[in-house]
């Protein structure tokens, strides 16, 4: 076989240079925008009223090899620190019980909204026509499931460690039977993933990602490290090196629909929506785990607000955005008064039900009311007073026979829950903005506490169908709720939730609630 | 002590904060129940990692079978579709959490796979360009095989990858999802290493073409992928079920017409021309090709064709998708056929005995690992005798 020319200009070259060569990552991703190919049905399989760009590039340019090389170089770090240093030091036992609590909820549900964002992003994959958009999505995809399988972690350490593994040990399955669980539904699971794939874009990366994310990811290790807990830190910060191209992928869905006449007409909208969807329930749940689920404070839950959420997201991160016509959401302002208020109520209402949840619950000592009326002034009269009163009447005790529920139900103020955003809100005992709205549609009634989830209703209300708890419960006892929803300890008996987490303190029983023979009602029944 | 802490002062290193902490922990553990997710049922004796990391992770109501949850999705799709729905499959199961990646692999340890032949490929790859092995390839089987042929491939894999994206959506199970993108990620790679191979080849020989430009005509325009292009189309765009999906890729589709491609044409032929560097990136090919089939035989034959309420009907289902699928892909296999008309023969090597041996040992394979446990009758002879029609 006759020698080509190419061949001997390669063996020339050869002779001249043996330098070792090798293929970077970047050298093959230069050519990824040209794998695709146009025909007939290529079009996604989930509809967006935006036109995606066909020629949208990525800013992190990686390939799949180079992808794992990187993400395998911090599961190094951080496996290393989790099995190594801090196993032998035993911090697990060495976290503030109150924070050990918190943690069950913070991991888990987080866990929820990145297992969701799996999905998620294989929709915007699918939507996405450009092969570079398609590989940011793809990345975003796999980290999903890395941080899945690190929240995971968290509850396994604390679970296989720490002080109290109940709860971290069945989360998966007795998350659903309190309050808390279908808010964060709506907010890390369904959001993301059912409507227009843009919308969800809007909802995971441009609001969830960009904006909660900080204070969930980030100033969570703040609060965590000062409890003690340095498990969080190590495994969330290993988690936000991976946010930023999540916030990336964000603004370049953003930039693929810039010239889309619909981003003109329906962006701002979706925008605001999502923005109110992701707030309605992180500005309470984040501030009530942070200042009511730990002992040692680190700031105000509204400064860290305004500085992540207010400042750094509405102002600076929407301001880049504003050359493609984005604008700081209309429901922002509104937003700023929950984040002074609503994680207030949110606790009270928490508490009230503590024995729904799958965490121990504590009210604050005399310490912590000092700090919240010296931050929240005004705070003593509103709920100091009430959880004295609380207090008094042994809710901490399963002798008591008192469940602060009772209080409500005593002092006729009924506990609603926002059909939209799942957020149970009581409007007659209230600092924050909610009030309560009823409207009537197909024979069934449904209650809104703001104006911003009662318009998405009226618009379409066929979205927001789901049953909440009240509905769900009407008509059983307390009790038995909570043994169908596996709510008890290994012994069968004793609740994983608690009122307290007093080393000295009593734990309840389901005797201890059933005795009390509280039974759920749906407050719009009686409207 | 004050309750504020400020400074950056940490719980478990400042001994004021220490002492606080440790003065409230319980004296003995509350629970002694420690094992995470000790109510499942795992696929082995205990619980595994990946069982605790992966398992449950879905949060699925109970009307979609193995869900913990309880009612309707939070919001919905406009028009009211749910989130996720038992009407996205025609497949049933008693339980969709029931799949196990058979390697028990989460996250870290697909990574740390991948990335260590990440390593290796940049060692492999160093070491083979400073031996100067590239002098060896035939020319023809280079420029117009590698630059054309298997550029061309790049493209099936490409948009087999781009299968699993809406396949990753709608699944119903966490394992499930979790595989799904994991093997859908192993397609991306293949095709970026063929591209890889190609720009490697280009820095060695200088007139070696790297550009995408002749590979997508080829598989876009081209006799020799049109079966191929066709059939990928379907499976990426055309199919909304993402079972379909999954069975016609991997359990019809890559079996027959990416196995023959890669490992009878592509790896057989490429050391008697000289050329030892594909082998080494399409023997990473086949490490995933190994991996997915454990993975997808988990999903439709340990899983759904024994399920205990719908097994026999799944079975149906997988044989009426068996029929649908085969025919195109053997129509793929004869349009690639053309491919032996390209190459400097070799005998024993490309002559047609030599290929119907090797497409003997495809079918064989695939009617044994893929057709027989769902019992699937086929005729391998005449199947093959269908495709070597093709060769020209």
């Amino acid at each position: 076989m006759a020698i080509s020319l190419a061949t001997k200009a390669a063996t020339d070259s050869l002779e001249i240079n043996r330098a070792p060569v090798s293929v970077g990552a970047q050298e093959v991703h230069k050519w990824l925008q040209s794998f695709t190919w146009d025909f007939d049905k290529n079009r996604t399989k989930y509809s967006t009223k935006y036109k995606m760009a066909n020629d949208t590039k990525e800013q992190f340019k990686l390939i799949a090899k180079e992808y794992a090389r990187m993400e395998s170089v911090k599961d190094e770090r951080q496996f290393g620190s989790l099995q190594d240093v801090l196993t032998r030091v035993d911090a697990a036992n060495r976290v503030h019980p109150k924070w050990n609590e918190s943690m069950k909820v913070i991991s888990n549900f987080l866990e929820v909204g990145e297992y969701n964002a799996i999905a998620a992003t294989g929709m915007l994959w699918d939507s996405a026509t450009a092969p570079e958009q398609k590989n940011g999505y793809l990345g975003q995809v796999l980290d999903e499931i890395r941080h899945t399988n690190q929240c995971g972690y968290i509850n396994y350490y604390f679970a296989k460690q720490g002080q109290d593994a109940a709860g971290h040990n069945d989360a998966r399955r007795t998350r659903a039977i309190g309050p808390l669980w279908k808010g964060m539904k709506r907010v890390f699971s369904d959001g993301f993933i059912s409507g227009d794939a843009v919308e969800c874009s809007i909802n995971l990366q441009l609001v969830g990602e960009a904006c909660f994310t900080n204070p969930l990811i980030v100033a969570v290790t703040e609060w965590a490290s000062a409890n003690g807990d340095e498990m969080t830190p190590t495994v969330f910060l290993s988690i936000e090196t991976d946010e930023l191209r999540h916030m990336a992928n964000g603004y370049q869905t953003v930039v693929s629909i810039a010239n889309d006449e619909a981003a003109s007409k329906y962006l701002n909208t979706d925008l605001n929506n999502a923005f109110w969807t992701q707030q309605k329930y992180f500005t309470p749940v984040l501030g009530m785990m942070f200042e009511y689920g730990s002992h040692f404070k680190v700031e105000p839950w509204v400064k860290t607000w305004n500085r992540w959420v207010y400042e750094d997201w509405g102002g600076i991160w929407i301001g880049r955005l504003g050359k493609y016509g984005v604008e700081s959401p209309a429901s922002l302002r509104d937003a700023k008064k929950d984040a002074y208020w609503a994680h207030h109520d949110l606790f009270m209402i928490a508490y009230a039900l503590w024995p729904t949840g799958f965490f121990r619950l504590t009210l604050p000592t005399a310490e912590e009311a000092e700090w919240y009326e010296a931050n929240y002034p005004g705070w003593y009269d509103m709920y100091g007073k009430v959880y004295e009163e609380w207090r008094a009447r042994g809710c901490e005790d399963p002798n008591s026979g008192f469940l602060p529920l009772q209080w409500f139900i005593e002092n006729n103020h009924p506990i609603y829950i926002d059909r939209v955003s799942q957020v149970p809100f009581c409007p007659s005992y209230s600092k924050g903005a909610s009030t309560l709205r009823v409207l009537e549609f197909n024979g069934k009634k449904h209650s809104f506490s703001d104006q911003w989830g009662e318009r998405m209703w009226l618009s379409e209300p066929e979205r927001y169908e789901c049953q909440n708890i009240f509905e769900q419960y009407e008509g059983r006892e307390l009790s038995e709720v909570i043994a169908e929803g596996h709510g008890v300890r290994s012994d069968g008996f004793t609740l994983i939730a608690q009122p307290h987490t007093s080393k000295d303190g009593r734990l309840w029983t389901l005797d201890d609630i059933k005795k009390i023979g509280c039974v759920f009602a749906d407050p719009l029944k009686s409207l | 002590m004050s309750i504020v802490v400020s400074g950056g002062k940490r719980g478990l290193t400042d001994p004021k904060i220490a002492a606080v902490i440790l003065a409230a922990i319980p004296d003995q553990p509350l629970e002694t129940q420690r094992k995470m997710n000790y109510f499942m049922t795992p696929r082995g004796k205990r619980i595994n990692e990946y069982e605790t990391l992966c398992c449950y992770t879905q949060p699925t109501p109970d009307w979609i079978p193995g869900g913990l949850d309880w009612g309707d999705w939070t919001q919905k799709f406009h028009g009211g579709r749910p989130s996720w729905s038992n009407e996205s499959t025609e497949m049933h199961s008693s339980d969709w959490h029931k799949h196990r990646d058979p390697a028990f692999r989460w996250h870290a340890l697909y990574v740390k796979d991948k990335a260590e032949e990440w390593r290796y490929t940049d060692r492999f790859l160093k070491a083979y360009s400073a031996d100067g092995h590239v002098r060896s390839i035939d020319p023809i089987w280079r420029d117009e095989v590698l630059g054309d042929y298997l550029g061309a491939f790049g493209f099936s894999e490409y948009g087999l990858f781009n299968s699993h994206s809406s396949a990753t959506r709608d699944c119903l199970g966490d394992t499930l999802r979790m595989s799904i993108a994991m093997i859908g990620l192993d397609k991306v790679d293949n095709a970026q290493m063929i591209q890889a191979e190609r720009t490697f080849l280009a820095k060695l020989v200088p007139s070696f073409n790297e550009s995408t430009d002749v590979p997508k005509k080829e598989w876009t325009e081209g006799s020799i992928y049109k079966g191929a292009r066709e059939t990928v189309e379907e499976i990426w765009q055309g199919t909304y079920d993402w079972n379909e999906i999954l069975f016609s890729g991997h359990m019809i589709y890559d079996p027959l017409f990416g196995q023959f491609v890669r490992r009878e044409f592509f790896l057989r032929l490429s050391a008697y021309y000289g050329d030892n560097l594909t082998p080494f990136f399409i023997n990473q090919m086949q490490l995933y090709h190994s991996q997915t089939k454990g993975i997808t035989k988990d999903m439709f034959h340990t899983c759904l064709a024994v399920d205990e309420n719908f097994g026999d009907y799944n079975v149906s289902l997988m044989n009426m998708w068996s029929d649908k699928w085969l025919p195109r892909t053997v129509n793929a296999l004869k349009d690639f056929m053309g491919i032996f008309a390209k190459i400097p023969t070799i005998a024993g090597v490309t002559d047609k005995a030599a290929v119907e041996a090797a497409l003997g040992r495809v079918f064989e394979d695939w009617k044994r690992d893929y057709a027989d446990p769902i019992g699937y009758k086929v005729d391998t002879a005449a199947l093959i005798k269908t495709v070597l029609s093709g060769l020209k």
